[in-house]
Formats: C-alpha cells, structure tokens, sequence
C-alpha cells in the first residue's frame, strides 16, 4: 500500500474515487477488527471481576476511576476533534495497552493461578490490540495522516513493577481499571473508524 | 488442627512495599486531585490467617483538607456491610475493626476488606488470606507408558480444601544417587499429576514424593521407591476386529493385534476383554487371556449388536516380577449375531422352526450337544479343536433341515425351545434349572458367559459387570452310559492341522452348568 492514497481531509466527499479499493479493504477490516474487539473487551471485563470477589462486579461498585501511568481515558472532548487527530489518539492509547495488559496478566497470574481461561484472554488481549495498533498505524500512514515523530514509549516497565510493588486490593483495582480502558479506547477506536468506512456515517 | 510446618506467612505482619517512582500510577491512598476527597490505609495489609483466628484492622483516614474524621466510615467484606458493634473509633481519624472466628476465603484471591467513606465511597482496601496450611499429599501412583516416560498421580491431604492456593510439587531422584528433580508437566491426567516426559533410567530405582506449599506452611508425602520397568503400561491393541462365526447365531470372534510400542521387549501379554449389548451398560469381562490375539465369544443373543474392548497388561517385562499395568481400553468395536434363521457365508442355511426354536432338536440330537460340551471341557483330547465341533454343529442343522424336509414332526419338548426361559425343554432338567442350547438360549441375567478364549494355565476365571454368576458352579447330573463309556475310554485325539492348532489350544465350554438327562 503507498504511503498516500487518500486523504482524511475530507473523507466522504470523494470517498468512492479517491479511496483506492485495497485502502478501503483495509479500513474496513481495521474497522472489523475493532468491532471484534470491543466484544472481547466487554467479555473480558466480566470475566475479571467475577475472578475478584465482590464487591467487583457488584452493582454500584464503584472504585475510584485512578489514573494510570502512560494512559488516560478518551477525554470528554474527543469526539469534537477533528477526525485524524482522534486516529492519532487512538493510534497512541492502543500502543500504550499492551504493556500494561501485560502487567496484569501476570499479577493475576500470582492472585488467580486456577483461572487459566482469564490468563489466557488477558494476553489474547495484549496481541490483538497490538495488531489493532498496528492495522490503525498502517491506515493511517497511507492516508497521510501519521504521528510525526517516534512515538514515546509507554512506561511497561515501571507499570510492571507499580503493578507487583501494590497491595492486593489495589492490583485488583488497577487490573479493572486496565480492562475499562482496553474496552473504552477499542471502543472509541471503532467509533472514530465507522467514520472511515466508505458509506459508514460521516 | 492440620499438619503441616508453619510458613513465612503465618504472621500476617508484611515487609513494607517498596518505594514507587514518581510516574507510577496512583494506589489508593493518594489525594484526587482537586477534590478535596479523603484517602485511607488499612492495616495489616494483606495478612494471613488460619481458620478460626481473630483480626484486628485499622482504617487510618488522611485528607485534603486535614482533619479528616473516622466518623462515619464503615467496613465491607466482600462487599457486605459489617455489623456496627464489630468497629470502634479509636481517635479522630481511626477506625478499627475486630473480626473473631473467621472462615476460609471465598476466592482464591483472597477476601476483600474495604474501608468507605460516609457516601459510600471507596477510601482504602486490604484482601485476606483465610485458610489451612497442607497437609501431607499421598496415595502416590505411577506408570511408565512403553517405557519412555513417568506419570504420577496423587491425593492432595485434608481433601484438598486448604481454602487458599496450594501448589503442589512432584519430586524424584535416583534412589542412590543424582540430584532431585522436579516435574514440569502438570494436570497431565488430572487436577493433581504430573508427567515425566524423558530422560529416565532403567533397571535402577526411583524415589518420588509430592510437596505441598502455600501461604501457611509446607506438607511432603512419604517417598515412594520405584523401577520404571515394574510400572509399565502400553497403549491398547490396535486394530481390534469383531466378526461372525460363519452361521453360529451366539459367536463372536474378536481379533486384535499386540501393541506395536513394545514388541521389541521381552515381555508376556495379558489380556483381557470386555463386551456388553448395545443398550446395556453392564459388561462382562473375559479375563486371561493369555498372550493370544484372537478370542471366540459364546453364549451371545442371537441378533444382538454387541461392543467390544480389549486391554492388555505387559507384565513381566525384562523379568519384573511385578504385576503390570492394565493399558486403556481399546475404541469400541460393534459387530451383531446373526439373527435366529440367519445364514451366514459358508454355513449351511438355518431352516426357521415352527415353534420359534432351533431347528435341530431331537432329545437324541441336544443331549448329544450337550454330552460333546462337557466332552470338550473335560476331555483328556486336548487336539479336540472347537473347528471340529463347529463343524459338528453345522452338520446337525444341515441334517435337520433334511429331516424337516421329509416331514419330521417335531414334539412338544421342542415347542418353547428358545423362549429364553432359561429351563430345558421338557421342564426342569434334574438338578438344576440349566441353560437351554444355545440357538435360542437366553440366558438368566446372573448367568455368565464363558469365551472361548484358551487359557493357558489351565484355570478360568471369569468377572462380569452383573457381578459373579454361578453357571459354573452349577450341579451337573451323572453321566448317561454312553457319556460314561466315553469318559473310561476316551476316543484317540485328531491329528492336530496347523489351522486347527491357532489360535485355539483348548476347546471351550460353550454351554455350562448343563446336566445329562437321558
């Protein structure tokens, strides 16, 4: 695929002449891929805080929304930016969530070690964002679009150690806090692509 | 209380966490920014504790802005609102809690405390640890497949409730001599075994043992002393084939072969096999059957699709004089009896009786059946092969079916053969309520059936799922003169052919318990 073959100025005005037919593939299949994805996220998420004990899960339970090192949730102002800076976000959220999935899985690997099925999805978790990062990152090359620049990358390391180094109770909270940003930024992600699909809404 | 030594964690006291740095994210206990809101500790962070012991906690408050107050905050534990009177405030901003008589956590990751605020809100959490230390794993059991690798199973002491995560270790080492070893494999063959894939050494003793560890304490099972060739098993015979008996209405032939893995060690086969009807779960078991590979079942329903299984046992292998492992049972094999009428390839075709019963069946003809079955089982002839008595047989229904042709009539002892009443036609037979011939006999659900197979020490034993019958046991009335004659003066044996002689050494009782009545 060349580096432009399109442009995310303005999508939808040439969009059946100007998307070649190999782009529009692959931003369907992007866009199929975060479909998919925001499934698994929301499976996912169940299947931690039944693993917890309650009160996780429980209607109500409301643990504080902390902040996580190299990630924050989509901003309340997301939607009203223009659409190949929310890409570029996207882009950057789902680079940042493979590490700290990775974290997770293996803090609930000491806390849970009989739930296989968990341990399994959370690192099924970390390889499809990665390839979702990674189908976003090529849409958006060929759109013109890209990050300039390298990407920094997220701290795994200190999130690794921050994850191992807390107490149980708040790795259990930092593990769900992962999880809702997982489904939140997947989620997002094919919001802002639909946007994308050629006869998607504009 | 349980066994076992105590662990590290047994005090629930924990080394502090050590410093984060400062682009870590945020635990619980650091300000919301701008909020003003309150942030707590709790301790003894993530404590241990046996079942039944007491916990102490606090829930210290700290706040944005200071003067944070304790009033007002109240405990959860796993999500459920502890009773008022089990806190107290200790100052201003402590809140204790006292918990008596606890009871093994709920999950695995441990119990979640919880300290809110007023509106409900989540200030600080604690998870605890409430359980057993282990106890001592036994009943250690391993087998060697073909010689090539180990797997043990095991039980897990204090039936495996310990409440919290215990893992368990297998160990094992040359007995006199090496390192110990552990195993990697596990859930091989269930929640508690192990597998040792390579890298075993024959001729040479094993010890084996189990640890079991978690966060109270530690347990090890006795050692177990094992050679790896005194726990062999294989795989179950391949190709294991089921087919009829020509025409024979109650026979089926099993054929099998020995398994591949092991056919270059010297080792004697047992086998044994297994078969019930279609729709009934309870088998019977056709025990030693020694290192042949073809087994003649009898005394079947007629028109029955039968299953079939065959197992083998490699004892003695390069002179162990252990046992041996039974392999698995082989993949079911079905095949059906002819039905009554039936003909078969190669058999004469059967003549459908009036009476629903079998064609041949002059009292002469049946009771000399029967004479040639206790002949055959107790005979001095060991050349006698059950081919000549096959042959025999079908020679009876091609001449009854002549006899029938001219218009034999058949008498009322005939009528009712084959009604599966077990009872010998003309009532009871003296002595004892026998099974009838076996072209229609229907044979008591106690009753056993005996296969043909040949033995090869001369003892049979016989298992059945419907448990032990008493078809051998039964009385068997004298001997009629003829019979008796025989018996003084046996006749000379056949020459035994090549294809007379396998896979059948000894002929086989076919019909049991059965007496004379002349």
């Amino acid at each position: 695929m060349s580096r432009r073959e399109g442009s995310l100025e303005d999508p939808q005005a040439d969009s059946s002449v100007s998307l070649l037919p190999h782009l529009e593939a692959k931003i369907r299949q992007t866009h199929s891929l975060a479909h998919l994805l925001t499934k698994y996220a929301e499976q996912l998420l169940q299947e931690y805080v039944q693993h917890q004990g309650d009160p996780f899960g429980l209607p109500g339970f409301s643990p504080p929304r902390l902040p996580v090192a190299g990630l924050s949730a989509p901003a309340p102002s997301h939607a009203g930016l223009p659409l190949p800076e929310r890409l570029r976000l996207d882009a950057a959220a789902l680079a940042a969530l493979p590490p700290l999935l990775d974290a997770v899985r293996r803090r609930q690997a000491e806390l849970n070690p009989r739930a296989p099925r968990l341990l399994r999805h959370l690192e099924d978790a970390a390889r499809q964002v990665r390839a979702l990062g990674a189908a976003l990152e090529t849409v958006l090359a060929a759109l013109g679009a890209a990050a300039h620049g390298p990407r920094p990358e997220p701290p795994a390391t200190a999130t690794a150690t921050a994850a191992t180094a807390a107490g149980v109770f708040p790795a259990k909270v930092l593990g769900l806090r992962v999880c809702g940003l997982y489904r939140e930024w997947v989620s997002r992600t094919e919001g802002d692509l639909s946007q994308l699909v050629p006869g998607g809404p504009a | 209380m349980p066994a076992g030594r105590p662990g590290p964690a047994a005090q629930s006291a924990r080394r502090p966490p050590p410093l984060l740095p400062l682009l870590l994210l945020c635990v619980l206990g650091a300000p919301r920014a701008g909020s003003g809101a309150h942030t707590a500790v709790i301790s003894p962070q993530d404590p241990t504790l046996l079942i039944g012991s007491s916990l102490q906690a606090t829930c210290s408050v700290h706040g944005d802005p200071p003067g944070a107050t304790a009033e007002g905050l109240y405990w959860t534990l796993n999500g459920r609102r502890l009773a008022p009177e089990l806190s107290r405030v200790l100052n201003a901003s402590t809140l204790a809690l006292a918990l008596a008589n606890l009871n093994g956590s709920r999950q695995q990751s441990g119990d979640n405390l919880v300290c809110h605020a007023r509106d409900g809100s989540i200030l600080a959490g604690s998870c605890l640890y409430v359980g057993l230390p282990p106890e001592k794993p036994f009943n250690i059991s391993c087998w060697s497949k073909n010689m090539k690798d180990l797997t043990c199973r095991w039980t897990p002491g204090a039936h495996g409730e310990t409440f919290l995560h215990t893992n368990y270790s297998l160990k094992y080492k040359l007995r006199w001599y090496g390192q110990d070893n552990t195993c990697e494999e596990y859930h091989t063959v269930g929640p508690h075994s192990c597998h040792v894939p390579k890298d075993l050494a024959l001729f040479t003793p094993y010890e084996i043992w189990v640890e079991a560890t978690n966060r109270l304490g530690s347990a090890r099972s006795d050692v177990l002393t094992l050679d790896i060739l005194d726990v062999v098993t294989t795989d179950p015979p391949p190709d294991v084939h089921v087919s009829r008996v020509g025409g024979l209405e109650d026979q089926l032939s099993v054929r099998w072969v020995s398994p591949p893995a092991l056919k270059d060690f010297l080792f004697q086969a047992k086998y044994q096999i297994r078969y019930r009807v279609e729709d009934s779960v309870d088998w019977k078991v056709v025990d030693d059957v020694s290192n042949q590979t073809s087994c003649r079942l009898a005394g079947l329903k007629p028109g029955t699709v039968y299953f079939v299984q065959v197992r083998c046992n490699p004892f003695g292998i390069y002179g162990s004089k252990k046992a041996g492992i039974w392999s698995e049972w082989s993949h079911p094999t079905a095949a059906s009896t002819p039905r009554s009428g039936e003909a078969g390839p190669g058999s004469p075709r059967a003549t459908p009786s009036r009476g629903g019963g079998e064609p041949s069946s002059g009292p002469v003809r049946r009771e000399l059946k029967q004479f040639l079955g206790w002949l055959k089982k107790h005979a001095y002839c060991s050349n006698l092969s059950f081919r000549l008595y096959d042959q025999w047989r079908a020679w009876m229904q091609k001449s009854h079916k002549t006899r029938n042709q001219v218009g034999r009539r058949r008498g009322p002892a005939q009528v009712g053969v084959g009604e599966g009443t077990g009872r010998g036609a003309g009532g009871k037979q003296a002595g004892e309520a026998g099974p009838q011939p076996p072209r229609h006999r229907r044979l008591p659900s106690k009753h056993r059936t005996r296969g043909s197979c040949p033995r090869a020490d001369g003892a049979r034993r016989e298992v059945s799922g419907a448990g032990r019958a008493g078809g051998r046991g039964a009385r068997r009335g004298p001997l009629p003169p003829l019979a008796a004659g025989l018996a003084r003066n046996p006749p000379p044996c056949p020459s035994l052919r090549a294809a007379d002689a396998q896979p059948l050494r000894l002929p086989v009782v076919v019909f049991s318990g059965v007496s004379l009545a002349w």
